[in-house]
């Protein structure tokens, strides 16, 4: 398509410039900046950084609590944002005021608390502690601290989309005979299908970035509980500026990977519900 | 009977808004609840589609009680106004969804859409998604999918309420044609009148959460027996006339109504002249019809096939128009005529003419208008603005006189105005209220409305008579009132003091006798309470239980009528209505 064609949107041109400057300057500029950083390594540097058992563990740890962490809140997510939007109950105002706390909050003030609770001599963690379970210093505390201060996400990206549930959708399925799961399954889980998955990305995303809460509750024992974050970090206090950005690279791959994998599943969901609707 | 609804009632913060409807609709009937918004009728078909519970009462569905069966086990099809299409389905997964539940084998599910495809006229559309269908297609899937499981009844809630004119037509076309190629039970929900005669075997009309009256399209246009229905079913002028031995007599002239019954004594009535039943000529002697008086064409207006006149009625016409268009005051008769009537006299606004009525309907309600009495004007005033009281009469379309008696209630005083008591009379509820309202019984009030100046639209009306001799009118009168308020009707039966229980029997035949009758004479339905002791004590005791409660007591005599009923009228709080008849 040729921008020179008239368009129904006027201010085409100067919108998108703003955007194009926009993106660039604060999100494409550093990023290049970054791989810059570590493009000015050797090879054989670069890979020995980046698969360091010590990062590969990191790696593990990071991704898979996150995505642990925003597979928890999906769900969670979704039945907390039922509960707010389908249900009247004294203190519904002040429990929705709740869930942007994480968010208010300094992460690390997070991590104290969470660590305060569930350090083997906390609150609850005195109580598990018998039962054999360890939260605090092992990847269980990471994953907690990651899903606590992602939780926000997923609640928000799912409330709008079940307010617009109508209920004569699923009042027109229970008189030709479904129950309430397959209502569920089969009316309300598609309508919020999309707004599920931004939930889940953004809550993914925030927990892959998340360092200040998770410092405290990890006990940070190398290859054990050690996020990638946090490797970074150790890498700049030892002046190792080209490992640090050799790290950030390997996060920046892999979340965008998950990202755009998730938006054209995305993408393609909507294709199939509205395809050609003009 | 394909449904059965007994005594259904549905509250919304203590307000039924669904109000002890019984109902019967045949198999294969295509039944239309008819009624303003808020009139109760789509909750009594999401109750009949089991969407909302009731509070109390009984449905059934083809002699099955489904009282507390959850919709999706009651077997019934809905079609929803804004047409309720799954969004993320096809049209053809949007109707086999009723079958997929029902886990149908995928060949039988094709089959069976092809079929309702083209049933509603939509063959080809199967893999089309309703977003890119019109309004009228979605609908027309909308019915294909609530017909798929084979559903024993088909209920519609306001299914045309979304689309325009022409669509609409089309679609009541072929709604009706399924209907009948199927012969389904169906029910639908409107407030357009026109299309409840397009479509209904009978009709059912609703307001404030009462089903008024059930009937043919046409039996209910000729002869409705309330206001509500008269109005809102058409148009209608309405008058207070009198009914005399020998007809009715609207103002000056008497003429026959098709329904005389000459034995009644003379009283005021309520009488219908629909507006095709107004003929106009130059001159009286040139009208074919009896002559009503002398009006002044305000308004003509061609609106095609007929021509549409408001005239009002000369000031020496002595016929008493109520206000007919939504409780507004208005003077004007409506007037609609055929082009061959307006071609043989043509008539243009400003133009004075002759007014004759062909046919005129007395409806059998017996409140017909209120008169305010007070002992002054200041006084009866302030009555007729009571809100309780404006609010009756707005809804009733009809109107309050003023009848001044400065010596209400001084013993022995003759009455200041010599005119008979005509409607409902009204009394403000101040001190000595029963030796007034005895005061004016004895003079020839018939019916009589205690009034508290605080006194809100009752929640509960509670009706009972003493002697026999005024229980028919008392019960008319109650189902009159009841519906005109969204209240429920409680009969309380009260016997002497009863330490043996011996009379409980004949308490009971009592109660169930007079439900009966209130059913059967009035399409009313109540409640009953059986209690023990003396009455006025009973019904004070029974009043001062919840608030928002009105009384309406028939009396037969009058003997020791202050004495028994201090205390009930007395300073009390709630409205009270005396019935009285039979001899004073």
């Amino acid at each position: 398509m040729s921008l020179r064609k008239p368009s129904v949107l006027p201010g085409f041109g100067l919108t998108f410039g703003f955007t194009t400057f926009f993106l660039s300057a604060i999100v494409l500029l550093p990023l290049a900046a970054l791989v810059l950083a570590a493009a000015s390594m050797h090879w054989a540097d670069f890979v020995r950084v980046i698969s360091s058992p010590r990062a590969l563990g990191s790696y593990r740890l990071s991704f898979g609590a996150s995505l642990l962490a925003a597979s928890i809140n999906l769900v969670f997510g979704l039945i907390i944002a039922w509960t707010l939007v389908r249900y009247e109950f004294p203190g519904r105002k002040l429990i929705d005021a709740l869930i942007d706390m994480p968010f208010a909050l300094p992460t690390a003030v997070s991590g104290i608390a969470l660590t305060t609770v569930f350090a083997p001599n906390g609150w609850i963690g005195r109580y598990l502690e018998p039962l054999g379970v360890k939260v605090a210093y092992t990847w269980l505390g990471v994953t907690l601290a990651l899903t606590l201060i992602s939780m926000p996400f997923a609640v928000r990206a799912v409330q709008p989309a079940l307010l617009e549930v109508q209920r004569e959708l699923e009042e027109a399925a229970e008189t030709l005979g479904a129950g309430r799961f397959y209502v569920f399954r089969r009316i309300i889980l598609p309508t919020v299908l999309p707004a599920l998955l931004t939930g889940f990305t953004l809550s993914f995303a925030r927990a892959v970035g998340e360092y200040g809460s998770v410092i405290f509750i990890a006990g940070n024992l190398p290859m054990k509980t050690e996020i990638t974050p946090l490797l970074i970090v150790i890498h700049l206090e030892e002046f190792d500026y080209q490992g640090a950005a050799a790290l950030g690279v390997v996060m920046l791959t892999i979340s965008f990977g998950v990202l755009l994998a998730i938006n054209l599943l995305q993408g393609w969901g909507r294709r199939r519900h509205v395809q050609a609707a003009h | 009977m394909s449904i059965t609804l007994d005594q259904i009632t549905k509250r919304y913060a203590g307000i039924p808004v669904v109000n002890d409807v019984s109902l019967d609709i045949g198999d294969g009937e295509f039944f239309v609840l008819l009624g303003p918004s808020g009139s109760g009728k789509s909750t009594l078909l999401r109750a009949v589609a089991g969407l909302s519970t009731v509070d109390h009462g009984r449905i059934a569905l083809h002699g099955r009680d489904v009282t507390h069966v959850a919709a999706r086990k009651r077997g019934v099809g809905l079609v929803f106004q804004n047409y309720a299409l799954f969004r993320h389905m096809t049209v053809a997964e949007n109707i086999e969804f009723a079958l997929r539940v029902r886990r149908v084998r995928a060949r039988a599910r094709r089959q069976r859409r092809q079929e309702l495809l083209r049933l509603v006229a939509l063959d080809g559309l199967d893999d089309r998604l309703p977003a890119q269908l019109s309004g009228g297609q979605q609908q027309r899937v909308a019915v294909a999918r609530a017909l798929a499981h084979k559903p024993e009844v088909l209920l519609l809630d306001e299914p045309f309420g979304a689309l325009d004119a022409k669509i609409r037509e089309e679609l009541r076309r072929t709604i009706r044609q399924v209907q009948r190629e199927l012969g389904i039970t169906t029910v639908l929900v409107t407030h357009d009148q026109e299309e409840a005669f397009a479509l209904a075997d009978r009709i059912g009309i609703m307001n404030l959460g009462r089903l008024l009256e059930v009937g043919a399209p046409h039996e209910l246009y000729s002869r409705p027996t309330t206001r509500f229905v008269a109005t809102f079913l058409g148009a209608a002028n309405l008058f207070l006339a009198r009914r005399t031995p020998e007809g009715v007599q609207v103002g000056a002239t008497i003429m026959a109504a098709a329904e005389h019954s000459p034995a009644a004594p003379e009283h005021e009535v309520v009488a219908v002249v629909r507006p095709e039943e107004v003929e106009l000529a130059a001159s009286r002697e040139a009208l074919g019809s009896r002559y009503l008086g002398r009006g002044v064409v305000d308004e003509v207006m061609f609106t095609g096939a007929l021509e549409r006149l408001r005239v009002r009625l000369a000031d020496s016409t002595p016929a008493s128009l109520l206000a007919f268009a939504d409780g507004e005051a208005n003077t004007a008769l409506q007037v609609t005529r055929t082009r061959p009537a307006h071609r043989g006299v043509e008539v243009r606004a400003g133009q004075e003419v002759a007014i004759g009525v062909r046919r005129v309907h007395v409806l059998p309600t017996p409140l017909s208008s209120f008169t305010a009495c007070a002992a002054t004007a200041l006084l009866a005033e302030a009555l007729r603005g009571q809100p309780l009281l404006a609010q009756l009469v707005a809804r009733m379309r009809t109107r309050v006189a003023v009848r001044l008696e400065p010596q209400l209630g001084v013993p022995d005083a003759p009455c200041a105005t010599q005119a008979a008591f005509v409607g409902t009379t009204v009394i403000g509820s101040q001190s000595e209220c029963a030796q007034r309202a005895e005061w004016l019984l004895r003079r020839g009030a018939k019916d009589l409305l205690v009034l508290p100046a605080h006194a809100v639209a009752p929640q509960r009306v509670l009706i009972h008579w003493m002697g026999d001799a005024a229980r028919s009118a008392t019960l008319a009168v109650s189902a009159s009132v009841l519906r005109h308020v969204p209240a429920e009707a409680v009969y309380v039966g009260i016997f002497p003091d009863d330490p043996e229980g011996t009379r409980a029997p004949q308490g009971m035949r009592t109660l169930l006798d007079a439900r009966s009758e209130a059913q059967a004479a009035h399409g009313l339905e109540m409640r009953t309470e059986l209690r023990f002791g003396e009455v006025a004590e009973q019904l004070a005791r029974r009043l001062a239980e919840a608030p928002a409660q009105m009384l309406i007591i028939g009396v037969s005599g009058l003997a020791r009528f202050g004495e028994r009923f201090r205390a009930l009228l007395d300073g009390g709080q709630w409205p009270v209505l005396i019935v009285q008849r039979g001899p004073p």
